[in-house]
């Protein structure tokens, strides 16, 4: 096998890391090339499919398997953090700084390239004792998409694999939070959004310290 | 429109099979079938071969090997049996199984008052042939059968139902469809 | 009213002494039929429209899924539609294996005999009231959907329920193959798509 794949012009060949003269590596590119490129939802279905039996082995509680989807999907979102902000232009590419172009990132960017639309929604938590509590709205969460929750499993939300994406890009960038997802969806007949999904990020209270310091200065 | 017809089989109110004909002979086993075209080939003495063969074909349905057609016979009533029961409970008492279709063939059913039942397969193109069997009923059963003085009230392996003018009648009936 | 309006013809024939000769009614058979196909298709139904009911049935002929549309079937309890399920896979795989007719043989350009396709099993039954059809996929499982007499494109109908099917089904990670089937997803998908169906008659 090696030897079929050996460059045949080894010389010319530049090997390794090297980085080219237009300045673009590999990692500015998707792997997908063609702009329309698509994955495979299937294949990204059944994937998943196996991750959430997988992770629900075993299991003592709901919490359980929810923790264990947040713990997969939480290197994503430290990894995705560092290539989207590399991608970005030169001089945008700060990582973001305060609590809301934090969120604003991850709504816009990160979703976008994920699920290849923004998320649908952005709000502060209207709770005045809880200042430290905003949520990212998702009608459809890509990862439900083909999911029933069995009615004994009834508060489990698979999305909290993209919880912990989440949680990763947070932690990425210094705003360590817990973050959950919940349904919030009617399951009446004819309602539009059956599986409409809140992300509850909340903020660990360090964070809020140094935003509070930061509004002030 | 010409309809290639396979066999027709009634069956009594005891479900017994009380008459069976086929119209096209079973297919010949293909091991068989290869080394005679062979044969034919390397001799160049095909016309003759393939005449005798023919003979040989056309003459099978009417000894109809007895195993095989007896098992069909039993599989067809077991098969029309349970459909017809299927349909009585799902589309009420009122509603009658009328015919089925797989990729190979057709199966026509029609049962009358009397719970005598007709099973005719045909290509699985067919139209609806339920006035055909209808039409076997009235003008082939009722009136060489039924009406024969010859013939027992009880068709008890087939008795009376073999006669000369329903064979023949069933017979042209048929392959004037085909 | 079949059986009423046939009746006085064949009263007629007998009437005319023909019987004696076995010629005479065989070809008043063959130029009735005619006749006969109008009177059938204008035998008024009561249509309760499009497609009344689905069941799916697992490949060891256990029923994993039914529910009805529109009240055209009789309802059944469970049990019934357990028994129903068996004995539908038991007549499928009786009907593969009755083969009347002969294949032909299908020769091709090199000289080498194609291999016919396997046989299928019943694909569509038809009774007064309503059509069956059913769907058998690779994998044994089958889908049978009751429609009235008059539905068409149901298999368009068909692959479009095996596309549910596949999607919101083997594609649910709670899902256990061959299980009962218990996917409010698929509930929902189903019966909106099935709604639209209906609706567009």
């Amino acid at each position: 096998m090696s030897n079929l794949q050996a460059p045949r012009g080894g010389a010319k060949e530049q090997s390794g890391l090297r980085y080219p003269a237009n300045g673009k590596t590999i990692y500015h590119r998707p792997l997908n090339r063609a702009k329309t490129a698509e994955l495979s939802g299937a294949s990204f279905a059944y994937l998943f499919s196996e991750m959430v039996s997988y992770a629900s082995k075993k299991i003592e509680s709901i919490q359980d398997l929810e923790k264990r989807l947040n713990v997969q999907g939480h290197p994503i979102g430290l990894k995705l953090l560092d290539l989207l902000l590399y991608r970005e232009p030169a001089r945008s590419q700060t990582r973001p700084l305060n609590i809301i172009t934090l969120l604003h990132f991850i709504k816009i960017n990160v979703w976008q390239h994920l699920f290849g639309q923004a998320a649908d929604g952005l709000e502060k938590s209207s709770d005045p004792s809880k200042p430290d509590e905003y949520m990212i709205i998702d009608n459809e969460p890509l990862v439900n998409r083909y999911i029933s929750v069995p009615r004994d499993m009834s508060q489990l939300n698979c999305a909290a694999y993209v919880a912990g994406i989440i949680e990763g890009v947070c932690d990425g960038a210094a705003f360590p939070a817990r973050v959950t997802a919940h349904s919030v969806g009617k399951q009446e007949e004819g309602e539009m959004w059956p599986g409409r999904t809140v992300f509850l990020v909340k903020f660990a209270p360090e964070v809020m310290e140094r935003e509070t310091f930061l509004g002030k200065g | 429109m010409p309809v290639q017809v396979y066999s027709l089989y009634i069956f009594d109110r005891h479900t017994e099979c009380i008459y069976s004909k086929q119209w096209f002979e079973t297919p010949a086993p293909a091991p068989s079938a290869l080394p005679h075209d062979q044969h034919q080939q390397a001799n160049g003495n095909g016309p003759a071969m393939a005449t005798a063969g023919e003979q040989q074909q056309q003459q099978q349905p009417n000894k109809p090997r007895r195993n095989k057609g007896a098992d069909d016979a039993k599989l067809i009533f077991g098969t029309v049996f349970s459909l017809r029961n299927m349909v009585r409970k799902l589309g009420g008492d009122d509603d009658a199984f009328i015919s089925f279709r797989t990729s190979q063939y057709k199966l026509h059913y029609y049962e009358t008052p009397t719970n005598l039942r007709f099973a005719l397969l045909t290509e699985p193109g067919a139209l609806s042939m339920r006035n055909v069997l209808h039409q076997i009923y009235i003008n082939l059963w009722v009136e060489y059968v039924v009406k024969n003085p010859l013939s027992p009230v009880e068709h008890k392996g087939g008795e009376g139902v073999r006669n000369e003018m329903f064979e023949l009648g069933l017979d042209k009936f048929i392959r004037g469809l085909m | 009213m079949y059986y009423a309006q046939v009746r006085p013809q064949s009263v007629l024939e007998t009437g005319c002494g023909e019987t004696s000769d076995a010629h005479c009614p065989a070809q008043q058979l063959n130029s009735s039929i005619q006749l006969e196909a109008d009177i059938s298709t204008q035998n008024p139904v009561e249509q309760i429209l499009g497609i009344l009911a689905l069941i799916v049935i697992n490949k060891a002929g256990g029923l994993i899924y039914n529910r009805t549309f529109g009240d055209g079937l009789n309802q059944l309890n469970t049990n019934d539609y357990l028994v129903l399920a068996g004995t539908f896979h038991g007549v499928h795989a009786i009907t593969t294996r009755l083969n009347p007719g002969h294949q032909p043989q299908q020769i091709t350009a090199g000289g080498i005999p194609s291999r016919p396709d396997p046989p299928s099993g019943l694909e569509v039954m038809e009774s007064e009231n309503f059509r069956l059809q059913c769907f058998n996929t690779l994998t044994g499982t089958k889908f049978l959907l009751f429609t009235d007499t008059l539905q068409a494109n149901v298999d368009v109908a068909m692959r479009k329920i095996y596309d549910l099917y596949a999607d919101f089904v083997t594609k649910n990670p709670f899902y256990q193959l061959e299980m009962p089937i218990r996917c409010d997803t698929f509930d929902r998908k189903l019966n909106s798509y099935i709604r639209e169906v209906n609706n567009a008659r």
